[in-house]
């Protein structure tokens, strides 16, 4: 691929990807009162991978990994309030006085929201992988690391 | 393995001891329920009445003593780790949770999990391609029979008005009918009832263990007890007795024909259990409180002895290396213990006293007796042809595996398979001896399917009445039979309904590549088209309600820029020749939805479009190094239908848009939402809070089939990766 040949481009992912990192978790906090979410934290993470795939860099591989434990952690954050007795996704709002951050507000809802963050994750990855293993040319065996 | 399933032991022998003591203290049923839905009437509830007591008592007592002979079944370095102890205390769990359940949805949820859980254990050893197809033999049918449930408890729930079984109230009319059919097929898969019992011989190809569990004590009872516990709602229903009784009869009688026909010692069991089983829903169909009361008490002894018989057949099978009846002889001098064991267990079956399984039989008579007119002709010819042939079959497994011939050799006895054995061998004779408490326990569960049981109970010896002689009769006929069958070797027959079922199973498997190649074609040009035509038609309802009355043309100039500036891009894509070039174009009209999005105050909506654009442009990217980097000249007829295409699905799209916005109905729900996710959701991000708490459970459904979807893919391509490495 042309642009793992690039400096210019692998240096400009490198240098994007804590950026995006850390946008991406702003997103996933602030999802509750400002515009974000889990979803679209998943996303910013999942352009990051993105962008590395194309750079042929180093990227998160297990797809089906990330896929079960994000439904793992949604169906747990799901079924929790069953145990206390309440219906299912009852929101549980805690807030709390941390140093240097103050006065945090938070709910069930952050862990279901990280839940999905790790499933849209998991689901670029599975996509990423499927692109690159289709051999539409037959060029991607070589690029896998020319296996056969 | 034995250290795991030493470890799982332990909880089933908890639960064990907790229903006994419950029992016997007699205290009131208690009702747990958790609401799940409650608009929808979903919740998982549970009662501990006498009847589910009686079962869970048998459920757990039963599992603790099978871990426990398992680890004697297994050799101590025999593969399977974890996975066999784990699947089995599963199992045992899903069947609690199925006698516990007082409602249908409670009831179906743990219904399908048994049978999942069966699939997994009778498919044990996974190596073996029959054990293979016999699992899935077993499964398919159960699992068929799960959905025809589901179906039956729906239409059930929705007639009696409740979804609580011990509310439920007698039905009548052409849906309960239904109801009532579907419930009984349903039943009739799970018992292995004619013609759906073609999976439980095959079953047998699963460790002893389970066998003797699952498909002989606990779960093929699941059928019997559905038809228990619905049966107060059907009283009314003609079509549910009779079925039910055809069903039954059937079985008891192919069920022992199947037994008197096999040679192997473990298939003529499962055969028996069928005719066991039969004679069980024969009983529960008529539904007289006699005939419950004898079927509770059969019930609670064929779980007796028909685990211990499986159990020392286990033994058999490890100890002599065989268990086909012809090459088995004298084992009554080298396994003595054993040779007690199914001696008093099989009598039990036969129902001879001085044993458990005598007193129910004569109780099941005795029901017979107690019916009147057609029903009591029919009734007693069935259950009398059924326990005659039953001795038959009886007799002739205990002279052909334990009488005549020369003494098999036989490795050393394991205390681990003996004992648990022997302790299911001899309460048969314990519950004769100490009848009062068996009586009591039997009554009370009969009680609660029908208040007018509570007169009946089991009497050790009837003295010379009709139904004694009548049983006295039966063991005569039966033995005389049995005796000349034992030595008689016939060809095993070829198992049709079984390889039936299988070749069903092949012959869709072989149709569905040829019909999935029609419907999934692979021609992204002809799926296009195809999307473009239902997109055609279902526009065609939004024809008349156009109106251009309530367009404007923006509610504030800018749209109109960023309108200008989406249709360039889309028009620049439609004519663009590179690759690449068109995945930009596409890109810059969807960031260009985005600032449409922004302008309209939706910075979620935009933010996410803006995210998903950025994530496609860079696939896209990605997915072009593989291609050319134009595209192929088009012309002629083929551009033209492009064009139609296009227009068309352009076309459909904006009638459906324009028609949509002129009438609107209802207030937007915006204020209650607003105000919801405040203060119940703790969130001032409207957007997130839906998504998160307010229509949690949508997001949660929809990660999850996403999530499916997304591993089935994967697995898939990973078929088609080592397909063409190799």
């Amino acid at each position: 691929m042309i642009a793992s040949r690039s400096p210019i481009v692998r240096l400009g992912i490198r240098a994007a990807t804590p950026v995006a990192i850390v946008v991406g978790t702003y997103l996933l906090f602030a999802g509750h009162n400002n515009p974000g979410g889990g979803f679209a934290a998943g996303l910013v993470f999942g352009a990051v991978v993105t962008l590395r795939t194309v750079a042929g860099m180093q990227r998160p591989t297990h797809a089906t990994g990330l896929i079960s434990a994000g439904v793992m952690i949604v169906c747990l954050v799901a079924a929790a309030p069953l145990i206390w007795g309440n219906t299912i996704l009852d929101q549980e709002i805690v807030s709390t006085t941390l140093p240097v951050l103050g006065k945090v507000k938070t709910g069930s809802a952050l862990p279901f929201d990280i839940g999905v963050t790790v499933i849209v994750v998991g689901l670029i990855v599975a996509l990423l992988d499927g692109l690159s293993a289709t051999d539409l040319d037959g060029s991607a065996g070589a690029q896998r690391g020319g296996s056969r | 393995m034995r250290l795991g399933l030493s470890v799982a032991a332990v909880a089933p022998s908890i639960t064990a001891v907790w229903a006994a003591s419950t029992l016997i203290s007699e205290s009131p049923p208690t009702v747990r329920e958790f609401v799940w839905v409650e608009g929808l009437d979903l919740s998982v509830r549970f009662r501990t009445d006498s009847l589910a007591l009686l079962m869970v008592l048998l459920v757990a007592g039963i599992g603790a003593l099978v871990f426990v002979y398992a680890v004697g079944y297994f050799a101590a370095d025999a593969s399977g780790g974890v996975r066999f102890p784990a699947s089995l205390l599963a199992f045992s769990t899903s069947m609690l949770g199925l006698v516990l359940a007082d409602s249908v949805w409670t009831l179906f949820i743990f219904w399908e999990l048994t049978s999942i859980t069966s699939f997994l254990l009778v498919g044990h050893k996974d190596v073996d391609a029959t054990v293979r197809t016999a699992a899935r033999r077993a499964l398919l049918i159960t699992g068929g029979g799960g959905l025809i449930l589901l179906a039956g408890l729906m239409v059930l729930a929705n007639e009696a008005g409740t979804s609580t079984l011990t509310d439920l109230v007698p039905v009548a009319g052409r849906a309960a009918t239904v109801a009532g059919v579907l419930i009984l097929i349903a039943a009739a898969t799970k018992s292995a009832q004619v013609p759906f019992h073609v999976w439980l011989p095959g079953a047998m190809a699963a460790p002893t263990p389970v066998s003797a569990y699952l498909h002989s004590a606990t779960m093929v009872k699941a059928g019997v007890l559905l038809i228990a516990v619905t049966g107060p709602a059907f009283v009314d229903i003609a079509a549910w007795k009779w079925l039910g009784v055809t069903f039954g009869i059937a079985s008891m009688i192919w069920g022992a024909v199947g037994a008197l026909r096999h040679h192997d010692a473990k298939l003529i069991l499962a055969w028996g259990t069928v005719s066991q089983l039969g004679l069980l829903v024969t009983l529960f169909s008529f539904g007289s409180a006699k005939a419950i009361f004898a079927g509770m008490s059969i019930l609670f002894a064929h779980a007796l002895f028909k685990a211990a018989l499986f159990l020392v057949v286990g033994e058999i099978d490890i100890r002599t290396g065989t268990r086909n009846i012809n090459e088995l002889g004298g084992l009554w001098r080298t396994m003595p213990i054993a040779f007690v064991v199914a001696l008093l267990s099989a009598l039990s079956m036969a129902g001879a006293p001085p044993l458990l399984g005598f007193m129910a039989k004569e109780a099941a008579i005795e029901a017979m007796l107690g019916l009147a007119g057609g029903e009591q002709v029919v009734g007693l010819i069935a259950v009398v042809g059924g326990s005659v042939l039953t001795v038959a079959y009886t007799v002739r497994f205990l002279i052909a595996v334990f009488g005549v011939g020369p003494a098999v050799p036989v490795a050393e006895r394991r205390m681990f398979m003996t004992a648990p054995a022997a302790l299911l061998g001899g309460a048969g004779v314990l519950g004769y001896i100490a009848v009062d408490p068996i009586n009591t326990m039997v009554s009370k569960a009969a009680v609660e399917l029908n208040a007018k049981a509570d007169v009946y109970e089991l009497i050790r010896w009837p003295g010379l009445k009709t139904a004694f002689i009548i049983s006295i009769g039966i063991l005569a006929a039966g033995s005389a039979l049995g005796a000349a069958l034992a030595r008689r070797t016939s060809t095993v027959p070829e198992p049709l309904g079984a390889n039936g079922a299988d070749r069903l199973i092949d012959g869709v498997v072989e149709v569905a590549p040829s019909i999935t190649a029609r419907v999934q074609h692979g021609s992204l040009p002809v799926y296009l088209a195809t999307l473009s035509a239902a997109a055609v038609l279902a526009a065609v309802p939004f024809l008349a309600g156009v109106s251009v009355d309530h367009l404007v043309w923006w509610d504030q100039p800018i749209q109109a820029v960023i309108a200008a500036a989406i249709v360039a891009s889309a028009i620049a894509g439609a004519f663009v020749g590179s690759r690449l070039g068109a995945a930009l174009t596409l890109g810059a009209v969807g960031i260009g939805m985005s600032a449409l999005f922004i302008v309209h105050g939706a910075p979620d909506l935009a933010l996410t479009q803006l995210l998903v654009e950025t994530i496609i442009v860079v696939g896209f990217v990605l997915g072009l190094g593989h291609l050319g980097r134009r595209f192929p000249e088009t012309a002629g007829s083929w551009r033209a239908t492009r064009i139609v295409v296009a227009i068309a699905g352009g076309l459909a799209v904006t009638i459906a848009l324009v028609a949509s916005g002129a009438a609107p109905s209802g207030r937007a729900p915006i204020e209650a939402l607003t105000e919801g996710a405040v203060e119940r959701g703790g969130g001032n991000n409207v957007v997130n809070v839906i998504l998160t708490d307010i229509r949690a459970l949508d997001t949660l459904g929809e990660v999850v089939v996403l999530a499916a979807v997304a591993v089935g893919i994967l697995a898939l391509a990973r078929v088609r990766e080592q397909e063409a490495i190799s």
